[in-house]
């Protein structure tokens, strides 16, 4: 296999990012300097070699705990529970939300072989039990598709029994829409106006 | 009303651009020439999908890449151009309205306001259950806003719940889509019972109409619940309802790995109830058992008089007919009969297809009458006043 199609190939396993769009992306770098090639190939090793997911919220970092939950300044009593690292992102952006979080890793779905062992649950029951938790509530801030329904539901039926308060995001948000691509605010009104589940 | 149908690359039809008059068509031609695929192609704009359950790419004329249909509209002084195409080489459908591709198709779905009847709609009676709910699935999805939302998420909830029951998951796992299967399925089920419950009695009178005095009824029952909620109960009582059948039947489901209950397994029942025949009883017997291939014929033809009523108020404009050979198997009494709810029906316009001029019953007086052989369609002179 040549350079040219393993470049591409490697490109077009990348979300939204198909075989022609991978192919136009290679022949933009070939005509660019090399220079920049090398820089963007270094920064992607960086990426590999840096970066890991933070060990207490799951989020990713490439110090030994991540911002969020090294800042003694957050509010340690709420805990936000999301599917996946990039949804932290898109909550930090709208300055609202002062608590920690915690990565799912997915969202349930059997017919993927997703059960609840293969998302972090364990870890965030953990957390919560810790003696020196101070958790009071926790935010389920899954996706509003099925999938998403499905694992909020799933994790206030093993987190009531602790004696915690379980809120769910307000439903501001269009039905099935992914956190990904809800604008700001709308997500910052959704964060405000949370319900109890 | 179609004013306009362009077509390039659909089945064995010649690539065309047919203007189509107000009152509709006649389309003549015998077996396998494109009658049925030119009705198909209009009804693609409408379900965005091949109506006989047909792949995409096997819609395609052979040698070629792509088809495309396109479609004018009129209504008032309205005007909308709804077109879709499918391409096989990258598999690539593209459906706009107005020139937009539309944010979902369910979204665009149901814009030609088209209500098709065909001799396979005698399935919806004689077939098993899972025909009649299809039935009422499309038919809804295409007039109730929501509904086809909530039954495609339903539908994925259940092959999830059912996954989890196949894969022996732990209980909590089951529980965690109940809340969600209840809660769209009792939307799904109570939309459907009103539908039924509100055309209950036009079903009897078109059915006793359409076939000469006979009499039937049409009902709903319910799988998913027990105890069906009082009449004028919401989705929510509904969905209540369904929860609680969850909950009886989860050792059960569990057991059996499969979710048991729910709209998947509901049943939308039509029995004859008039004393007819040698039988001196007059107990109800179950249409699809008992009824003959008229009255099951009758039946089926009942409902789509219903979709187009239900397509007419829902829209406050009558549905675009599309009639396929409507009365190849219809003895001539039950023909007029037919024609003449038709055409109390719906005022609006019509394209009809048959094999031979003399099997025209419908507005035959009126309609433009377009001759069709090997794809091509060959438009005919004005409706000649001498024909009978
Ligand atoms: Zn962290």
């Amino acid at each position: 296999m040549s350079v040219i199609d393993e470049v591409t190939r490697e490109l077009s396993r990348l979300p939204g990012i198909g075989p022609r769009t991978a192919t136009r992306l290679v022949y933009h770098l070939m005509r660019e300097p090399g220079e920049r090639s090398r820089r963007l190939s270094a920064a992607i090793r960086e990426l590999a070699d840096r970066i890991h997911p933070c060990p207490r919220c799951g989020t990713y970092t490439e110090l030994e705990l991540c911002r969020i939950c090294a800042d003694r300044a957050r509010d340690r009593t709420t805990l936000c529970v999301v599917e996946s690292a990039f949804e932290v992102h898109s909550i930090e952006k709208t300055g609202e939300f002062r608590g920690l979080f915690h990565v799912l890793g997915g969202r349930l779905s059997p017919l993927d072989g997703i059960g609840p062992d293969e998302l972090n649950v364990a870890s965030l029951l953990e957390r919560i039990g810790e003696p020196d938790a101070e958790i009071a509530e926790i935010i389920l801030a899954t996706n509003p598709s099925v999938e998403g329904e499905a694992t909020a539901v799933y994790l206030e039926g093993v987190l009531r029994p602790l004696g915690v308060r379980v809120t769910r995001l307000a439903r501001g948000l269009p039905m099935g829409s992914d956190l990904e691509y809800v604008d700001g605010s709308t997500l910052a009104e959704a964060l405000s106006g949370r319900r109890e589940m | 009303m179609l004013t306009q149908l362009r077509l390039s690359g659909f089945r064995n039809l010649a690539d065309a651009r047919l203007d189509l008059p107000a009152e509709g068509v006649a389309l003549v031609g015998a077996n396998a020439q494109g009658k049925t695929n030119l009705l198909e192609a209009i009804y693609y704009l409408e379900i965005f999908r091949s109506f006989r359950g047909t792949r995409d790419s096997r819609i395609i004329r052979f040698g070629e890449d792509v088809f495309r249909v396109e479609g004018h509209l009129e209504h008032g002084a309205d005007r909308q151009v709804i077109a879709a195409a499918y391409q096989r080489s990258g598999s690539l459908k593209k459906v706009t309205v107005e020139g937009v591709e539309p944010a979902t198709l369910g979204a665009a779905i149901g814009g030609v306001g088209a209500v098709l009847f065909t001799p396979e709609d005698v399935r919806i009676v004689s077939d098993g259950p899972e025909e009649r709910r299809r039935f009422l699935d499309i038919m809804l999805s295409l007039n109730l806003p929501g509904y086809l939302e909530a039954l495609q998420k339903y539908r994925q909830a259940l092959s999830q719940r059912n996954a989890v029951l196949r894969d022996g998951g732990e209980a909590a796992a089951v529980r965690a889509w109940d809340a969600l299967l209840a809660r769209l399925g009792g939307e799904i089920s109570h939309r459907r019972v009103r539908w039924v419950e509100e055309r209950g009695s036009e079903f009897r009178s078109v059915f006793s109409e359409a076939s000469g005095g006979e009499e039937a009824t049409v009902s709903y029952q319910p799988g998913s619940v027990d105890e069906p909620p009082p009449g004028e109960a919401g989705s929510e009582a509904w969905g209540d309802a369904m929860a609680e059948k969850l909950d009886r039947q989860f050792e059960s489901d569990r057991r059996r790995g499969t979710t048991q209950s729910g709209p998947h397994r509901d049943e939308l029942r039509m029995h004859l109830t008039g004393s007819g025949g040698s039988d001196a009883s007059s107990e109800p017997r179950d249409l699809r058992h008992f009824g003959s291939g008229g009255q099951r014929r009758t039946a089926a033809l009942t409902l789509r008089i219903l979709e187009a009523r239900t397509v007419a108020e829902r829209r406050g404009r009558p549905p675009l007919l599309l009639l396929d050979d409507l009365f190849a198997e219809l003895d001539a009494d039950r023909s007029r009969r037919v024609v003449e709810l038709l055409d109390r029906t719906a005022a609006g316009q019509v394209i009809l297809t048959a094999p031979k001029q003399s099997d025209l019953h419908f507005r035959a007086d009126r309609l433009v009458r377009w001759n069709i052989h090997d794809g091509r369609v060959d438009r005919g002179p004005s409706p000649n006043p001498e024909t009978p």
